[in-house]
Parts: C-alpha cells; sequence; structure tokens
C-alpha cells in the first residue's frame, strides 16, 4: 500500500468534487430538496387502509354495538384479538398499523352519563408511527364514527372520546421514515454513478490505460478512490441529518450500527456501480444502465413510502432489493432503536456489501485484452 | 568495412564507396566532378536501442491484429509508426506498454525485457495514450503535480510547463483548455517523470493545423532535448515533418521501414517533372526518343521521372529547343503517401483499405 499516492490522489478528488456544481448538487443539495418537500407534503398527508385491529376488553353491550358500527363501514375491516394478547407487539408482528383499545369500563361509563352530563370515557386508538399516510385516515374515520356514535346516543354530547398511543412507545412523524430513507437513496445515487464515472470516463479518457504505466497499484487506486466515497457519503448523510434536525425537529439515535451501515452502503453500491461499468463500456449507457437500477430501487425499497402501502407483489420485491435492507436497517438503528431488526438488516447490508464490493473489484479490469 | 554504392546527384553514375559503420565519407564523382557526402548505416550496438521488438503478434481469436512484426528503436531518434486506422498501431504500442500482453514475441524497453521488469522500466518512460483526457476539475499545474507525485524520480513542474509553453495556462481548469492545448498538456504529463522514452499515441489527432503544429514544435524541442520519441500516427505529414526512422505499418505488418530518405529510394519514383497543360504534339515521343521514361497523365499534363539534378536542365533545353507550348512546370518528390499508395494500393488518409 502506498500511502502518499492514497492522501494524493483524495485530496485531488475532492478539489474536483468541490468543482463540481453538479455533483454537489445531487449530494448535497438534491435530498435537502427531498426532505422539504415530501417533508411538508406528507406532513398532513391523506390515504386509505382497511385493516383495525380491535382489542376490546370491556364485556358490556356497548362496545360490542360500537364494534358492530364499525364493522358495518365498509372502509374498515375489523380484526378483533384476544384479550390476553398485548395489543402493540401483535400490530408489530403482524404489520398492521392501526389498532383500537375498548376499555374495560366503556359501557359502565356510556351508562353512567346518561344521568351524569360529566362522564366521559376514552378509546386507545394506536399507530405505527412510520405509517403517517394510512393510519391518519383510519384515525378520522374512526373519530367520525366516534361522533356519529356520541350524537346518537346523546344528542351530540361529548361522552366517548379517543387517546393515540404509538406503538413504538414513542411518538414519530413521517420525517423519522423519511429520513434514514433519503440517506440510503443519497448514498446508493453517489456511490453508483460515482463508480460508473470512474470505471467508463476514466476508461475512455485513456487515465486507467495512463495509470496502468504508472507506479501505481490498483488496489492504492481503489482504496483512495473508497476513502474519499465514504468521506462524501458520511459529509451527505451528515447534511440529511442536520436538515432533519433543524427543520424537521428530527430526534435520531448514533450508535455503532449507523457506521456500520452507512460504510457497508458505500461499498454495496460502490461495488453496483463497478459490475455496471465492466458491463456497460459506453459512459451514456452506462449512465443509462445506472438510471435503471437506481430508480426503480428508490421506489419500491421503502424510501419515500412504507412498503406495507404498495399491493403484495411490489412488497415481495421489494424484500430482494439491496436498498430496502439498507432503509430498514437505518430506521431501526437511528430511530427505531430496534436491536433485533437493526442486526437483522445491518447483517443483510454487510452480506450485499462483501458480495457486491469483492465481484465488483474482481470484475474491474484495467489491462485490456 | 562496408560496401555501397551511390548515385551520383549530377550525372547519374553509378559509384561504390567503402566506409566503416557510421561513418560520413566524402565523395568526388569520377565523370562530373560533383562532390558529395555518403554517410554509412550505423550499425547499432546494446547501448544504442531504446526499444527492440522480435516476432511480435497480438491475436484476436482468429484475426491477427499485429503480426510477427520486428523493429527497433534507436536512442535519441523519433520513430514513427505509420499506418492507417485499424493498421495495429495502438495495438502494438499498448503492447509495448504493457497494457495489453501479446500472443507472442519480445518487447525489450532500455535492454530489459518488459514482460519481467515492467516495474523497473515504467519510471523511465513516459506515455501519452490516445484521445487522452485529464480529470477536467484540476487546474494544468494540479494535473502536473498529481501525475508527478506518483513517480520516484520527478522532473521540475516549472521546467515542464516552460518547454512546452504552458506558462498562461497553468492556473486554468483542464475542461476550459482548446484541444490543442489539451494535447500539450498531454505530452507535458508524460514528461513528468522525466522520462528517457516517450509514447506519444495519435498526439494530433483531431487538432486543426495550427494546433497540430504547435504539438509538432513541442516533440522537435524533445527530439532536440535527447529524448527517444516513439510517435504513432496516421498522418504522413507528421512523421515526415517528425520523424528520424518510420516504419508503415499494414493490417499488423510492417511493410516498409527506414528513413524517409530511405523509404523514398526503395520505394519511390524518385522525383518527377510534370509539363502541365502542353500542346505541343508529339513531345512524348521526342521525350522518349532522348531516353526519358515519360508517361502522360489523364488531365493532358505530362511527367517525366527524374533520377538525377541534369536531367531537369536536359529537359528544360529540350522543351525550349522543341518550342513547346505548355503552361507551367513543377518538380515533385515522392511522398509516404505516395509509397503507402504503391505498397498497398490504398491510400493512408482512407484508412488503408
Amino acid at each position: 500500500m502506498n500511502p502518499k499516492f492514497i492522501f494524493h490522489d483524495f485530496y485531488a478528488s475532492l478539489k474536483q468534487w468541490i468543482r463540481s456544481i453538479g455533483t454537489v448538487f445531487w449530494t448535497i443539495l438534491f435530498p435537502i430538496l427531498l426532505i422539504l418537500i415530501f417533508g411538508a407534503i406528507f406532513s398532513g398527508a391523506n390515504d386509505i387502509s382497511y385493516d383495525v385491529v380491535i382489542q376490546n376488553i370491556d364485556d358490556g353491550g356497548f362496545s360490542q354495538e360500537f364494534i358492530k358500527i364499525i364493522d358495518n363501514t365498509s372502509i374498515l375491516k375489523v380484526e378483533i384479538i384476544d384479550n390476553n394478547e398485548d395489543i402493540k407487539t401483535y400490530m408489530i408482528d403482524n404489520d398492521k398499523s392501526a389498532g383500537l383499545r375498548i376499555p374495560s369500563d366503556f359501557s359502565e361509563k356510556i351508562q353512567q352519563s346518561f344521568y351524569d352530563e360529566n362522564i366521559t370515557v376514552n378509546l386507545t386508538f394506536l399507530s405505527d408511527p412510520s405509517d403517517q399516510t394510512t393510519a391518519p385516515i383510519i384515525k378520522n374515520i374512526i373519530s367520525n364514527i366516534l361522533s356519529g356514535y356520541n350524537k346518537g346516543i346523546t344528542d351530540g354530547r361529548v361522552v366517548a372520546g379517543m387517546d393515540t398511543e404509538s406503538i413504538l412507545g414513542e411518538e414519530f412523524e413521517f420525517i423519522d421514515f423519511f429520513v434514514p430513507g433519503i440517506i440510503g437513496f443519497t448514498i446508493m445515487t453517489s456511490m453508483i454513478y460515482g463508480s460508473i464515472e470512474r470505471n467508463t470516463k476514466y476508461r475512455k479518457d485513456g487515465i486507467l490505460r495512463k495509470l496502468l504505466t504508472m507506479p501505481v497499484s490498483r488496489a492504492d487506486w481503489i482504496i483512495s478512490k473508497m476513502l474519499f466515497m465514504l468521506v462524501l457519503s458520511f459529509i451527505s448523510t451528515f447534511v440529511i441529518i442536520t436538515v432533519g434536525i433543524l427543520v424537521w425537529g428530527l430526534s435520531i439515535k448514533i450508535n455503532i450500527f449507523f457506521f456500520i451501515l452507512v460504510i457497508s452502503t458505500s461499498f454495496m453500491f460502490s461495488g453496483m456501480g463497478m459490475i455496471i461499468g465492466r458491463f456497460v463500456k459506453e459512459e451514456e449507457t452506462a449512465d443509462m444502465a445506472g438510471g435503471a437500477i437506481t430508480f426503480p430501487m428508490m421506489f419500491l425499497a421503502g424510501t419515500f413510502f412504507p412498503l406495507e402501502q404498495m399491493p403484495a407483489f411490489l412488497q415481495s420485491i421489494a424484500q430482494v432489493l439491496p436498498l430496502y435492507y439498507v432503509n430498514e436497517g437505518l430506521r431501526n438503528a437511528m430511530i427505531y432503536n430496534d436491536m433485533d431488526k437493526t442486526l437483522f438488516f445491518t447483517g443483510f447490508v454487510l452480506i450485499f456489501a462483501i458480495v457486491f464490493f469483492v465481484l465488483g473489484v474482481f470484475l474491474t479490469k484495467w489491462k485490456e485484452d | 568495412m562496408i560496401a555501397k554504392k551511390v548515385r551520383c546527384s549530377k550525372c547519374g553514375k553509378i559509384i561504390t564507396i567503402t566506409g566503416s559503420s557510421g561513418e560520413v565519407k566524402k565523395v568526388n564523382c569520377p565523370d562530373c566532378g560533383n562532390k558529395g557526402k555518403v554517410t554509412f548505416k550505423k550499425y547499432l550496438t546494446n547501448e544504442d536501442i531504446a526499444i527492440h521488438v522480435s516476432n511480435l503478434t497480438k491475436l484476436y481469436g482468429n484475426l491477427k491484429a499485429v503480426n510477427d512484426i520486428s523493429f527497433t528503436v534507436q536512442k535519441g531518434e523519433v520513430f514513427a509508426f505509420l499506418g492507417p486506422n485499424g493498421a495495429g498501431k495502438t495495438t502494438t504500442v499498448e503492447m509495448i506498454e504493457s497494457i495489453r500482453k501479446p500472443s507472442s514475441g519480445k518487447i525489450k524497453i532500455l535492454g530489459k525485457d518488459i514482460s519481467t521488469s515492467f516495474k523497473e522500466i515504467r519510471e523511465k518512460i513516459g506515455i501519452l495514450p490516445q484521445e487522452f483526457h485529464s480529470f477536467e476539475r484540476l487546474k494544468v499545474r494540479e494535473t502536473l503535480e498529481y501525475y508527478s507525485k506518483v513517480f520516484e524520480n520527478h522532473a521540475d513542474i516549472d521546467e515542464i510547463i516552460d518547454s512546452i509553453n504552458l506558462g498562461d495556462e497553468q492556473n486554468k481548469l483542464y475542461r476550459n483548455l482548446s484541444g490543442g492545448l489539451k494535447q500539450r498538456v498531454g505530452v507535458a504529463i508524460s514528461l513528468v517523470n522525466d522520462p528517457d522514452i516517450i509514447f506519444l499515441d495519435e498526439p494530433t489527432t483531431g487538432l486543426d493545423p495550427k494546433a497540430r503544429r504547435e504539438v509538432w514544435d513541442v516533440i522537435a524541442n524533445l527530439r532536440d532535448r535527447g529524448k527517444t520519441i516513439f510517435l504513432t500516427t496516421h498522418y504522413m505529414e507528421e512523421a515526415e515533418y517528425l520523424a528520424d526512422h518510420i516504419a508503415i505499418i499494414h493490417k499488423g505488418k510492417i511493410i516498409a521501414e527506414g528513413s524517409l530518405d530511405e523509404l523514398i529510394d526503395r520505394y519511390g519514383e524518385g522525383s518527377i517533372l510534370r509539363i502541365k497543360n502542353c500542346k505541343t504534339k508529339g513531345i512524348i515521343d521526342a521525350l522518349k526518343d532522348y531516353g526519358y521514361y515519360v508517361f502522360s497523365e489523364n488531365n493532358g499534363d505530362i511527367a517525366v521521372k527524374i533520377d538525377y539534378k541534369e536531367k531537369v536542365m536536359n529537359i528544360l533545353s529540350l522543351l525550349k529547343q522543341e518550342c513547346v507550348d505548355y503552361e507551367s512546370i513543377d518538380i515533385r518528390r515522392s511522398n509516404l503517401e505516395e509509397i503507402f499508395l504503391r505498397l498497398t494500393g490504398a491510400k493512408l488518409s482512407d484508412g488503408g483499405s
């Protein structure tokens, strides 16, 4: 290894990057724009969902009647779960984004309210915070049903109300879901396109042929470029998180898995770019090939929308996309703090990173046939 | 001792002279007294050889891109590897530069086999690849510093900038330079390790005549500084202007090799005197009667082969004597284009096919 060359090449790459307005835009400004635009759009978003889990702890008739009203709406599909189940765990395990808990004193309180105007009772609405499109709609529908119910029994006086709780124990917003997705997406695009440029443009321009005749090893060249790309990944990540915190009040946790994920994601997508550059030698065609891979992955891997909102067959496709594991890994490491899931997704990302990077390095040739 | 036959440029007499390798000998024509010099070809020792290629072949499937070629490049000369596009020039030079692996054959640079000693050799060679473009967003000086720092031995950047005349451009971004300047920077990059041998692969392709001339001046200047230059080109004017030694490659084979004079002597038609728009009938027969090799051309011009100076005066006297009516006369020497056409039946500029 030649540290002098690595430093020297790294410094030259950095200078060129700073002078390239387009690259700086895609690496830093574009993700910021996405955060601001999508954050604004989804802060008050509405969407449709069908499933609602109900746990009825009350054994009176009013609660049964209320469930029947919900069940009679064509929009909501009710699933009653046993009182012994923990509703939050059940929702997480079964990917349910909305649930309703009817308290044990529901019927009793409703009955008392006929005589005492001050008596009220609250249901608990539980939701998956990452699903900021489906859950609010369900909540809205149930609120409307509650209004109708109140009107029916007390001529409009609010007896039955509703509290909201997150199934993750913390309140999350769309931006919490969105920021890790943007980090994954930004690393993906800058790594793939950076790699493609080095392997097609530099080949076309004779730079790789020139390097072949100079005292530079392929390993030193790849190490210096990867170091530079890693620094870029962390710069992008830092900027995205900073904007998320300053503009949207994002709350994140930084742990070792976060760093492992950023690093292995960088290696994984660099490897993918190398593979594209190996097989598609024309610069323009390689860019198109890069787009053909990054764009579908961006939409299908749960970057902007929760996977649960997509049709089942698209969800199955997402499960084979590397970006899905990056997004979910980052979300669990940075936001949900779910160590089991973090380990699971980080493991997959590491495997993808090793496979793609090793394959990319192995397939990248400097020497001509 | 070596015996050499030369023709007197004045009267055409064949004279036999003896001398030794590399010797320059004065000659007097015994018939007309014309004085001249004869240079005996220098037989090279290992110390004189920069590049030696023997039986080099490159196969792509059944296609022989380079077909068993051998040649030697002398230290301090400009060696032009001339041929149309697709002839095998770049494949050959890239095998010498160790970018491509030969199918068979040997290549030695400065006496060392490149298959075993390339790491040592690469410190002593500088390369400008074909269609080379450096990093778009580095300035000229930064570019030279970038490549320079890779080598153990590096030349002074200021000196390179001065010698290639890049002083005014050194702080400009590479992407903002004209095509000619980019090629000059490419040549400058090949000098960053102060190499003994410089490989320039098609350094002026795509340049306008002015920019091409500027690059030629840079190359000529390098030769004057004692560098050995391996120049790959498909421009015959470039080879004629710059080369001390020329190898013509066609369909993977070297079909002719030597200095420009040697190639013209060996394969050219010598000099041709052309009488333009001749209106006097019977002049062709008259010239033939005097023993001249005459041929009429399609456009009505008459061409006469000139193999020594005296013939020109004799023909002019004959034209005057016969009161021949003509528009003009010019004398032209054979060039590489004609030699290539003669050897291959194809034009160099048409890609040789």
